[in-house]
């Protein structure tokens, strides 16, 4: 089942002298399960090509489907309620929020849509993330491993058809980046989920199904599923 | 660039919209303090210009032989030296002009450089013996003019003429009594011959002193080289004080004030300028760690932090004077508009010195006082802070969010605004601060309207009156004089006297008839009973006494015309604000009833009144005013006695403006401060956490529920600021009150619901505005770019 269509994705920056194609006719699609790496060096436009599919940049020309939703034909204010229900975020900095606790972090997403949470899965997920004894710490109090690891579950705790991950283990030491990834392998086998993830490692892309690199805007998948 | 300070004019050109904020801040605080001096001045001024009226330029006044006044006038500090004498001051010695007693003045010329409120309007002053000028009064009622001659008549019987050489105004004194008054030369006035009769009085030196002369000084070293008794030496009391020469408690109060209010908005406005670089200095620390890193010292990050805030200066504090002068230009125009005629002294442009050099010398040195903190903390940012990018401005946080209580965005609003204990009470208590400022700066309003008796609305500008209450003043000569030009109102009161038994005992009764008009003034007066019966002439009212023998129900017999009958007491009045009877006595104990016109006719079998009140439009021309007074005398004759209000009543409503304009100015300012604080609170603290905001919206937060979220923050302390400061500020708004109102008037102390109201509302409009402009940063907001992915 495909999740995730991209047609002909491009973003441009400013005008005449100063204008900078960020992306050029990006096109891809990806099915449900797949694990995806986008490699690219510094300014290749990699975050240009995540942050579109996300819905947190408008694209200058293109259209991203995301389970058949053209996510720019949203309004603003529908294009954030189906962000928050349908793709969960991880960044490189993790941005968790500050005075709420690892429980309150993970389940975010759902208290925005004033849900419950249901707390088999909270427990769920904490046991996954080996996070149980550390529900009540503040973010502050976590190491950098850690607090990745609430940012994953706080990404996957409303079942997104989608999973951004924007240089997750780029923060981290290398234990604590082998952990993500099993992490993000772990979601993308067991829980079904699609997950695009953004690196500049190479190192990291044998976990990946797929491989795509990002030079000077332009889009080229390295290896596919299979090969 | 030649030097490393030369980059902030660069990095001020690149970053207007981030510092906008911090100038806004100082602009504010200059204003507020430039608008709390020229205020202060500005009463002064007006304090002055009233004094002068009133009192004359004088500052001191000895009762003093020729000799000495030889060596007072021969004293380098004395400028201006005058002699003055008086006889017939209270029109009752014989001095006569056409049979009505008049009061005459022997002067020196210059003398009216002392009192300009005594202008001549036409002419010139006397210089012979045989010359004087008189005031308005003489010339309107005798049809007299300047080359006339004048004929006194003195109560040892001889005949003096006088040739008129000039025409004064009425003093307010003469034109509340309709008295004559006569100005001659000191020479005239010893060939009167006054020193031989008990009217006369002293001859007074009035003296103004040169400026920047110690005042009191020099008059208790006249006073002791002359050896005179102190009642021989009088002050200008309110002109010295308001030329800071005299200790009047009532001005040394008024200093105070105005310093602990000046200090307060200072206090204030260093709060506000401080907080506010704080967070500038915060948002930059990567900036300033950056500048470590290049090997600046600690000392030179502080010189560039300083002089960054002394280039706002440049064009903050001009911004601040002006705004401030401009508010003190429309508080000028109110007064001018207010009151025409007093204020008209008063430059409508004008500058004031002291409000332009305090904003400006304060201006600067709260800029300089508030930047220590901030280059302080800019100067210790470590290098390292820049390298690792780990230059958080908001507080670390030490507990979650409670989203049970609230959902998660008001939850998170909340807990931003209480996270941090320190902040979360400083934020407090600077909203607090304000309302327990104006709790206490109210009170100085109730003071107000006690001290200066507002003028009533009944208050008559010109009156007439048969000097023995007799009715003689028919009713239709109201009808009459209100078709005349200038003229608002006319309304008279009927009096009578009778005697009447209550509870077995004999009683003084003094009857008042009112029109609809007079009863429609006093429906706010009924302390009890029913208004009603006395306007439809069914009952009557009874002014209030202490121990009153009639209360509401009770019937009274009165016998007029032999004819006995009953009223019954339908209510009683707090007060009544007309002088009746011969004596003019409002305190008196005997029992006063009012009562309908109909039924005064009915009563007394009178239908004219004894007084008649007019109420004026303020433009009215002398002429129309002579034209009203000639319809009355050919109407009632011409033993009726008049009585001019004009000139105090626009004094007394004068004072009551300005003073008024003063306090609400203050309040207003104080209410100002807490608008501002508020919202530029809120602005610092979106801006603060907009990287924070813009994770949120990544994840998926609405604008709708990031606004609640700052709205939850603002309420907070908004919310705890009202309760803080109405816990502070309402125990000392009342000991204040009582110190000054309950102890001198003897009210009770009352909650200030109505300054409560005033003040919550102030806060809760800035907390709408003070939301309104995140809401539109964060709804502009681009996520991307405020997360700062790469």
């Amino acid at each position: 089942m495909e999740i995730l269509k991209v047609e002909n994705l491009s973003k441009t920056y400013g005008k005449g002298e100063v204008r900078v194609e960020a992306l050029k006719n990006a096109s891809f699609s990806m099915e449900r399960g797949e694990f995806g790496a986008v490699v690219g060096v510094s300014g290749s436009g990699k975050s240009t090509l995540l942050n579109c599919i996300g819905g947190l940049d408008e694209a200058s020309a293109g259209k991203v489907y995301i389970g058949g939703r053209d996510l720019f034909a949203m309004g603003e204010n529908e294009r954030t309620i189906f962000r928050r229900q349908n793709i969960g975020f991880i960044f490189q900095s993790f941005h968790l929020i500050q005075e709420l606790n690892v429980e309150q972090n993970i389940i975010f997403p759902l208290l925005l849509d004033y849900r419950k949470a249901d707390q088999e899965r909270v427990e769920e997920i904490l046991e996954v993330l080996g996070l149980e004894n550390r529900r009540k710490h503040l973010p502050g109090q976590l190491s950098g491993g850690q607090q990745q690891r609430v940012a994953i579950g706080r990404a996957l705790i409303t079942r997104p058809a989608l999973v951004l991950a924007d240089e997750p283990t780029g923060n981290l030491d290398s234990q604590s980046s082998q952990d993500v990834m099993d992490l993000l392998c772990k979601a993308s086998r067991h829980y079904q989920q699609t997950i695009l993830m953004i690196t500049h490692n190479m190192d990291l892309t044998p976990s990946a199904d797929r491989v795509f690199q990002v030079t000077d805007g332009k889009l080229n998948e390295l290896r596919s599923v299979g090969e | 660039m030649k030097h490393y300070l030369d980059l902030i004019p660069i990095s001020a050109r690149l970053h207007r919209k981030q510092t906008r904020m911090t100038r806004l801040c100082i602009v504010l605080s200059v204003f507020l303090i430039t608008v709390i001096f020229s205020m202060a001045d500005m009463e002064m001024q007006t304090q002055m210009v009233q004094a002068v009226k009133s009192y004359g330029k004088w500052h001191a006044g000895f009762v003093a032989d020729e000799e000495q006044g030889a060596l007072i006038a021969a004293r380098p500090e004395v400028e201006n030296i005058a002699r003055y004498g008086v006889v017939n001051w209270g029109l009752e010695d014989g001095y006569q002009i056409e049979g009505i007693e008049t009061c005459i003045c022997g002067l020196d010329g210059n003398l009216l450089e002392l009192f300009p409120d005594v202008a001549i309007t036409e002419g010139s002053f006397a210089v012979k013996e045989d010359e004087a000028v008189l005031n308005e009064a003489i010339k309107s009622r005798l049809n007299v003019g300047v080359g006339d001659t004048i004929t006194l008549s003195t109560p040892q019987g001889s005949m003096k003429e006088y040739r008129i050489t000039g025409i004064t105004k009425d003093t307010a004194l003469e034109a509340e009594h309709d008295a004559f008054g006569m100005l001659i030369t000191i020479e005239g006035f010893d060939a009167l011959h006054t020193k031989d009769t008990d009217a006369s009085q002293e001859i007074i030196y009035y003296v103004a002193f040169r400026p920047y002369c110690s005042i009191p000084g020099t008059i208790r070293d006249i006073t002791e080289q002359l050896g005179m008794k102190p009642e021989e030496v009088r002050q200008n009391t309110k002109v010295l004080a308001l030329m800071f020469q005299s200790r009047d408690p009532y001005m040394m109060q008024f200093y105070f004030v105005a310093a602990v209010l000046a200090v307060l908005v200072a206090v204030a406005g260093i709060l506000m300028i401080t907080a506010s670089m704080n967070s500038n200095i915060a948002r930059r620390t990567e900036f300033f760690g950056m500048m470590r890193c290049l090997g600046a010292t600690g000392r030179q990050v502080m010189r560039y932090v300083k002089k960054e805030a002394l280039g706002w200066c440049r064009s903050a504090i001009p911004a601040g004077v002006f705004a401030g002068m401009v508010v003190v230009w429309i508080l000028c125009g109110m007064l001018r508009l207010l009151s025409p005629g007093l204020f008209d002294g008063m430059p409508v442009f004008g500058i004031s010195v002291p409000g332009f050099m305090a904003g400006i010398v304060m201006g600067i040195v709260t800029v300089l006082l508030a930047a220590r903190a901030p280059a302080r903390r800019a100067a210790q940012v470590s290098p390292l802070t820049a390298v690792s990018g780990n230059a958080g401005t908001v507080h670390a946080v030490k507990r979650a969010a409670n989203t049970h209580l609230f959902k998660v965005d008001t939850a998170l609003g909340v807990h931003h605004a209480s996270g941090s204990r320190k902040n979360f009470l400083l934020v407090t208590g600077s909203f607090a601060f304000s309302i327990i400022l104006f709790l206490a700066f109210s009170t100085a309003i109730d003071f107000m309207h006690r001290a200066i008796t507002p003028l009533r609305p009944q208050a008559p500008d010109f009156y007439a009156y048969d000097a023995g209450y007799a009715n003689v003043i028919p009713a239709e000569l109201c009808d009459r004089l209100k078709e005349y030009p200038g003229i608002k109102r006319v309304f008279g009161r009927g009096y009578a006297e009778n005697v009447v038994s209550i509870d077995g005992q004999e009683n003084r009764l003094t009857i008042l008839s009112y029109d609809e008009q007079q009863f429609k003034w006093a429906r706010k007066d009924l302390l009890e009973g029913n208004f009603a019966d006395a306007v439809e002439g069914t009952g009557v009212l009874l002014a209030y006494r202490d121990n009153n023998p009639l209360h509401v129900g009770d019937r009274i017999t009165i016998t007029a015309d032999g004819t006995e009958q009953e009223l019954p007491v339908a209510g009683i009045l707090k007060d009544v604000p007309f002088s009746y009877g011969a004596d003019q006595n409002t305190g008196s104990e005997e029992v006063l009833v009012i009562c309908s016109e109909e039924l005064f006719a009915g009563l007394t079998g009178e239908d004219g009144y004894a007084v008649l009140d007019i109420q004026m439009e303020a433009d009215i021309e002398e002429e129309e005013v002579l034209e009203i007074r000639k319809e009355i005398e050919q109407t009632c004759g011409t033993n009726i006695s008049f009585s001019d209000r004009r000139i105090s009543n626009r004094e007394v409503k004068g004072a009551s403006y300005s003073m008024a304009v003063f306090l609400y100015g203050f309040l207003g300012i104080i209410a100002l401060i807490a608008f501002f604080n508020i919202i530029n609170c809120i602005a610092m603290s979106v801006s603060a956490r907009m990287r924070e905001y813009g994770a949120m919206r990544a994840i998926g937060m609405s604008v709708r529920q990031v606004v609640r979220m700052v709205v939850g923050e603002t309420l907070t302390y908004t919310l705890s600021g009202v309760a803080l400061g109405c816990v502070i500020g309402l125990p000392i708004n009342r000991i204040l009150f009582r110190s000054l109102v309950t102890f001198r008037w003897g009210d009770a102390w009352e909650l200030p619901v109505w300054e409560l109201l005033v003040i919550v509302a102030v806060m809760l409009l800035s907390v709408c505005l003070a939301v309104a402009g995140p809401a539109r940063q964060i709804r502009e907001m681009t996520v991307v770019d405020t997360i700062g992915t790469q």
